[in-house]
């Protein structure tokens, strides 16, 4: 459940969250190198939800940063990762994917965590949280994406992977500039 | 019927070069040619310049100098051919009145095309796409009237194509990251819609070189002012039709797939043609193509070691391109999807788009000042007492439409009022 923000998650609790997210992150780089490189079903559903979950980070900056450069960032990254999510759903509906089952509408419990603990992070520490999940996620995403552009099982989505593979690259790249001169 | 490109022989290459005489030869009566004569000059005429534009780009990027020299030499004759095809035209035939040819072509073919496609999401990119140029007719036929030509623009079409508006052209301009789509594979899709994708793109892709080239020939400024706009449209289609082949393909494969489409498309014309003279070209450059394959398959297997025969269909192709009316189809398609318009990969209706969409900002700055397929319809209303229709089927789909085919009281201006300025 998201918190308030009159109960912004201070010292301890946003610690806490960090390491969540962490470790969270590298779980999800797990799965990418592993299933989501091979399954069709598996691959679809994280790049998904990975694309949902960015929109909504992304919006959720837009609203509460106070700096240029990162509002730039998130907008680039709804844009981005919309037209993401709208390549992921044409390929979807093309024979060469087959029976696919339809692509998850909302995230899973560990990006509804990030997205919790960002709308928690007190209004000073905002930034650098969105932009170490920013970090965190799009090295799974890259993951994900060169993982199945080489190893997948589905063609089409392989052909999607390694169209949106250099898009999350350069994400990543940017994004760690922007921890950086945090 | 089945027609095998790869087991068939052609002429040899030192039997393919012909005189000047032999290359402008005959051409049709524009009076008396058959509607889809014509489309099929004008197709074939696209398909050629595609291979001769392909095979520069191909030049252009490889060191090998065996494949340079193989391109080289089938170059040379697909420009002979193209001469001989496009040739076929004669002087006496307007800018105007080919142009009606033009987008008879490209309605009728993208019909043809969506029907015959497998695949439910590159069907809907035909469908979305041929909307546009069934209204680009209906836009150049009323210009037709205005420029004093001496026909009718049914008089081009026959019976068989109606003139009607379809997605108004003043909302066909979008932004350019709206023009592009998700690409089939070659590894996964079937070669029905690699072949589709092909000839589509080229046949488009003409258009827009034949618009953005001739359009400022006339003088009447509006006549000026319709081209150029129908020739961004055009820029748009090629965008759009050219996103959805596979841009992975390897240079010799994508060669060898451009021959295998001129040889279904050429076996096409030959078996459809009511032409016997044009017939004769149609069978001609058929033999020639063939050659073309077996000199690109030859090369591929050489060089990449793949050999065509493995993923070509076994039993070769059963269905020609066909030129047939689709009146009813097209009805189908613009009661079903008129108010439709492009996110990125995606096709949505206008008003599902957010408020602040890309689309609406770029709709504003081009249609700054008036649009000129708006104003060649209120010019002909002025100057007829009506607008210039070819309607054989009864009334238009689209009650939006039925009236009148300038943009007021459509869905898209309807969101165009709701839309937010950005910043």
């Amino acid at each position: 459940m998201m918190t308030t923000r009159d109960e912004k998650h201070t010292g301890l609790h946003h610690t806490a969250d960090k390491v969540q997210d962490t470790i969270g992150g590298m779980h999800g780089r797990v799965k990418a190198k592993t299933l989501g490189s091979h399954s069709g079903e598996a691959f679809a559903k994280n790049a998904a939800i990975g694309d949902i979950y960015e929109i909504t980070a992304a919006k959720m900056a837009l609203k509460r940063t106070r700096s240029d450069r990162v509002r730039e960032a998130a907008r680039k990254m709804i844009d981005d990762h919309t037209t993401a999510t709208h390549q992921l759903r044409s390929a979807h509906r093309m024979s060469e994917t087959g029976d696919l089952p339809e692509l998850p509408t909302e995230v899973d419990m560990r990006r509804r965590k990030w997205l919790e603990h960002l709308e928690a992070a007190p209004d000073d520490k905002f930034d650098e949280t969105y932009l170490d999940q920013q970090v965190l996620a799009h090295k799974e995403t890259v993951d994900l994406m060169t993982g199945y552009a080489q190893s997948g099982d589905n063609w089409q989505l392989r052909s999607f992977a390694e169209g949106t593979a250099p898009v999350v690259e350069r994400h990543l790249a940017m994004m760690e500039k922007l921890r950086a001169a945090l | 019927m089945a027609f095998n490109p790869l087991t068939e022989k052609g002429i040899p290459m030192d039997r393919q070069f012909r005189s000047w005489s032999e290359l402008a030869g005959e051409t049709y009566d524009t009076n008396e040619v058959h509607p889809y004569t014509r489309c099929r000059v004008i197709l074939m005429n696209g398909i050629e310049v595609e291979a001769i534009m392909n095979s520069h780009n191909a030049a252009r990027r490889t060191a090998d100098s065996g494949i340079k020299q193989m391109l080289a030499l089938v170059r040379k004759a697909e420009q002979q051919q193209q001469k001989r095809v496009n040739w076929l035209i004669p002087g006496s035939e307007s800018t105007i009145a080919n142009t009606i040819g033009y987008e008879q072509v490209a309605v009728d073919l993208t019909s043809w095309i969506a029907r015959h496609e497998p695949d439910p999401y590159l069907t809907q990119a035909y469908e979305f796409g041929v909307l546009e140029d069934y209204d680009h007719l209906y836009r150049y036929a009323n210009l037709m009237d205005l420029m004093g030509e001496r026909r009718k623009a049914e008089e081009i079409t026959g019976d068989l194509t109606e003139i009607l508006p379809g997605r108004p052209t003043i909302f066909h301009h979008r932004h350019p990251h709206d023009e592009l789509r998700r690409p089939m594979t070659v590894q996964a899709s079937d070669i029905q819609s690699i072949l589709n994708a092909m000839t589509v793109v080229s046949a488009e892709q003409q258009t827009m070189n034949f618009y953005m080239t001739v359009g400022n020939r006339p003088e009447d400024p509006l006549a000026r002012a319709l081209y150029l706009e129908i020739a961004q449209v055009e820029e748009q289609h090629v965008s759009h039709y050219e996103s959805i082949l596979d841009p992975t393909t390897p240079e010799l494969l994508n060669l060898v797939l451009h021959e295998y489409n001129e040889c279904w498309l050429y076996w096409s014309c030959m078996e459809t043609e009511t032409d016997t003279k044009i017939r004769q070209v149609w069978e001609t450059h058929l033999a020639m193509e063939l050659e073309h394959l077996r000199l690109a398959v030859d090369m591929m297997k050489q060089v990449d070691g793949l050999d065509a025969a493995d993923f070509l269909p076994k039993g070769g192709l059963t269905e020609p391109m066909t030129f047939e009316a689709n009146k009813e189809y097209v009805r189908g398609v613009l009661d079903r999807t008129l108010d439709w318009t492009a996110y990125d990969s995606e096709f949505v209706p206008v008003g599902e788009l957010p408020e602040d969409h890309r689309f609406f900002d770029y709709q504003r700055k081009v249609n700054e000042g008036g649009t000129p397929s708006e104003d060649v319809i209120r010019r002909h209303r002025e100057e007829f007492g009506g607008e210039y229709r070819f309607n054989t089927e009864g009334e238009h789909p689209n009650p939006s439409l039925r009236e009148s085919g300038t943009a007021e009281d459509t869905p898209y201006d309807k969101a165009r009022q709701n839309a937010t300025e950005t910043v």
